[in-house]
């Protein structure tokens, strides 16, 4: 072996072992900058007389070769920068091939520098464009042979296929991170304005993704059935704003159909809208954004070049957009619906007349409405943070009020009470208090107030004149009856007179004036009846006695009314009926009511009266049961019957008489002993009136007095 | 014939009663207030008395119960006259010592009826069959 041979196959060993170093290098190697260096670390070998080394990067831009990574060139100046056309690197880069230069000083093109010997150009290529070039020098001339050339073009292809892959990860990774920007974005939607902007990223994606001249974005208004062009990119004018009807243009044909749609020659397309008539647009491809089947907008590119038409392929990456801009769309919808809602509410709570305040679940005020505050007299400022209880209770409520805050952390709790301002006044206030709950989930609770101090006091006040009102009829009742009383019993007189003396002529008049008389004193005596009960001041004189015995009373007083209309009575009264303890006059008051309107509306017909002694449980009544075949009531008038002056009609009054306070009266008078009066009725048939009083009536059923 | 005191205070029913009850056979006297009611009662000159409820001085209650209290009109019959059946007037007047009552205005034949009722309880001579 030679001294040349060894060391050739030493220096053979040695390239491999720089190639090593250097595809080494480059497997761990993250970005570009870590495969530059580990193609020059890698390489640097002064035995092999690689003993300069640059990795340079063509700039698109400029077309400059710009050093990336440097091995051997300790002082050389960082992103050393070689204008295009100069340096003997130069050729590299021009045809795409290695060049070898033996002496780089007979070089025009050389660049002073330390080197005075030999240098290597191999270009990095990748999908057979040169991105840069590899540049190995040697002090010495002539230092490189065909190994050196096939092992520096290896480690050059190596490098550039490293590249080429890194390249491709990071666009991959600047793309997620584009995309989960975008994503981002659409997650915090808030307003209108952030929806056009985001729409308008989304279309400056679509444009640059596609390679297209324009394109645009469109909401649709259901409300208006219309779309309006929120985000627009270069489609030869800015078109925001533009509104389409269904079917007009491109964009309306595919709000129409919801299907996508592309029209490779536009102008000669049947569909155009007016709107684009201004613009260079050559051939249309257009997609609707859809929520399930819904739809909430149109995205559109457009080409102006002639040369280019859409087709399947880029129909199906528009569609890859779609999804983004339709989710942004339906985002700031929901997101501004639920901000109306919010600001409906909002505006309900402060704008409310009715006191709310809001609490958590520690009874801690969390907000309250200016009602409150003017309520209470505490400013929100105040009162937040603070327990409610603490505030507007006093001593005497605090124990209650905490009974309600706390039932009303579980169910609605609606309540009269008095509560305490800043000032210390009192105010009355109706109180509701309910527990707030969202999605399941126990937020505290609300507390409505409504001041009831002005009502209260119109209560009162209304009391206060009602009771005057029946005092004043009271008095006015008893001023009335007695010359009353003289006019009834006057007359009474005068006609026994003139019946003495045989002036008979006289008598059907006297008679006109005491009838008259006799009716105006059952009004008065109602009317008093009806203002004593009103004002509670009918008392109820509780007696034992006979029924029988006051039934028969009864029937022998009615008797004259019933004959009047030629009527039937039957009297159906078992001799057993026994005793009851009620008011003798008030029970009889009554059945004298109930018969004498029976005769009234009754006329030759049958009028029965009927008693029984009814047991149910332990609570035994009597029943008092009067029916008559006269002429009933319907329905509606069977409604009316029981209120004060309401017979029927106002014209049954001037037919029948009676003052029509008869059965107000009556049903008050069994209230107060504790009973009830029922009524059965059909207009032609007749009615039955049913009384049920219990047979020991009790003082506790007066009312109040 | 029976001797009737009427004790009431309006001149116009005062009037108007003791005409109709003299035109019936009896014999009346009047007083118009309690107090004198009360006087001329325990005079014992008559056989029944008419009591209005409503008087000056002393009402009607309370006269009834003066005489009720006295040994001598104990069981003097007196029917009381209110003004209003539902008032309470009526029970308040037989608790007060009122043999019975009547409501005004007066129905006369009633009021005869309950007049005679008490004369004869009483043993007394009514005014038809009153005298000799």
């Amino acid at each position: 072996m030679t001294p040349r041979s060894t060391s050739r196959r030493s220096a053979q060993a040695h390239r491999q072992a720089a190639l090593l170093r250097l595809t080494t290098g480059i497997v761990s190697a993250h970005t570009e900058d870590d495969i530059y260096h580990a193609m020059v670390d890698g390489l640097h070998d002064e035995a092999l007389g690689y003993s300069f080394l640059g990795a340079f990067i063509l700039e698109a831009a400029t077309g400059d070769r710009v050093l990336r990574a440097s091995a051997g060139w300790p002082d050389v100046p960082e992103n050393w920068r070689v204008h295009k056309g100069e340096g003997i690197s130069e050729r590299a880069v021009e045809d795409g091939t290695l060049h070898y230069t033996p002496d780089v000083t007979r070089e025009s093109r050389y660049v002073a520098s330390r080197v005075r010997g030999s240098e290597v150009d191999i270009p990095l290529r990748i999908d057979g464009e040169t991105i840069g070039v590899l540049v190995v020098e040697s002090d010495d001339r002539d230092a490189f042979n065909d190994q050196d050339f096939e092992i520096l073009s290896a480690a050059a292809d190596q490098s550039a296929i490293a590249i080429a892959r890194v390249r491709l990860l990071e666009a991959e990774r600047r793309r997620a991170d584009e995309h989960k920007a975008l994503l981002d974005t659409l997650a915090d939607l808030s307003s209108e304005l952030e929806l056009s902007r985001v729409l308008q990223a989304v279309i400056d994606r679509a444009v640059t993704q596609l390679g297209v001249t324009g394109g645009e974005v469109a909401i649709y208004d259901e409300e208006m059935e219309e779309l309006v062009v929120v985000a627009s990119r270069s489609v030869g004018k800015d078109s925001t704003g533009t509104r389409l009807k269904l079917d007009e243009g491109a964009m309306g044909a595919v709000a129409r159909t919801l299907e996508p749609l592309i029209i490779p020659s536009y102008h000669e397309w049947m569909g155009r809208s007016e709107k684009y008539s201004d613009v260079t647009v050559h051939s249309v491809m257009a997609a609707p954004l859809l929520i399930g089947r819904r739809l909430v907008g149109v995205i559109a590119t457009v080409h102006s070049d002639p040369k280019r038409v859409f087709i399947e392929e880029d129909l199906r990456l528009l569609n890859m957009f779609a999804p983004q801009a339709a989710i942004a769309i339906e985002n700031a919808r929901l997101y501004t619906a639920a901000q109306r809602q919010r600001q409906y509410f909002e505006s309900l709570v402060q704008n409310n007349p009715v006191a709310i305040v809001s609490l958590g679940l520690g009874h801690e005020i969390v907000s309250c409405n200016p009602a409150f505050e003017r309520l209470f007299g505490y400013s929100s400022e105040e009162v937040v943070g603070r327990q409610l209880d603490d505030l507007i209770s006093t001593a005497d409520t605090r124990s209650e009020a905490e009974a309600y805050t706390r039932e009303a952390l579980d169910h609605a709790v609606h309540v009269i009470g008095r509560r305490r301002r800043k000032d210390g006044a009192f105010v009355d206030v109706e109180i509701l208090g309910v527990p707030v709950v969202v999605d399941g989930e126990q937020l505290g609770l609300m507390g409505l107030y409504h001041d009831i101090t002005e009502l209260l006091e119109a209560r009162r006040e209304a009391e206060a004149a009602n009771s005057a009102k029946s005092q004043f009829l009271a008095n006015m009742s008893h001023e009335l009856r007695t010359p009353l009383n003289a006019i009834i019993g006057y007359s009474e007189m005068l006609q026994e007179e003139v019946e003495d003396l045989g002036q008979t002529e006289l008598v059907p008049d006297l008679g006109k004036i005491r009838t008259a008389g006799r009716h105006l004193l059952a009004l008065i005596n109602d009317v008093l009846d009806l203002s004593k009960i009103e004002a509670g001041k009918m008392e109820l004189f509780l007696e034992e006695f006979e029924v029988q015995v006051m039934v028969d009373e009864v029937a022998t007083t009615v008797r004259p009314l019933i004959d009047k209309n030629s009527n039937h009575l039957e009297v159906h009264c078992p001799p057993d009926v026994g005793e009851m303890r009620g008011d003798l006059t008030k029970v009889r008051q009554m059945l004298l009511n109930l018969l004498s309107n029976a005769s009234k509306f009754t006329s030759a017909g049958r009028i029965n009266l009927e008693v029984a002694r009814e047991r149910n449980g332990g609570d035994e009544s009597l029943v008092f049961r009067v029916r008559d075949t006269g002429i009933g009531m319907t329905p509606e008038q069977q409604q009316r019957v029981f209120e004060a002056f309401s017979q029927a009609e106002a014209s049954t009054a001037r037919k029948f008489g009676g003052t029509g306070l008869g059965l107000a009266i009556s049903k008050r008078f069994c209230e107060m002993m504790g009973g009830g009066i029922e009524l059965e009725s059909e207009p032609g048939k007749g009615s039955t009136f049913t009384i049920r009083l219990p047979t020991t009536a009790i003082a506790a059923a007066e009312p109040q007095t | 014939m029976a001797r009737i005191l009427l004790v009431e205070d309006n001149e116009m029913n005062r009037d108007m009663l003791s005409r109709r009850l003299e035109r019936k056979g009896y014999e009346v006297e009047l007083a118009v207030d309690g107090r004198q009611g009360v006087d001329k009662a325990k005079t014992l000159a008559y056989d029944l008395v008419l009591m209005d409820m409503s008087l000056p001085e002393i009402d009607g209650w309370e006269a009834t119960r003066e005489l009720r209290s006295d040994p001598a009109t104990k069981s003097l019959p007196i029917i009381a006259l209110t003004a209003h059946a539902m008032s309470g007037d009526r029970e308040k007047a037989l608790e007060a010592g009122c043999d019975d009552y009547d409501t005004k205005p007066i129905e006369l034949n009633r009021l005869l009826g309950k007049m005679e009722a008490l004369l004869q309880r009483a043993g007394g001579a009514g005014a038809v069959g009153g005298g000799a």
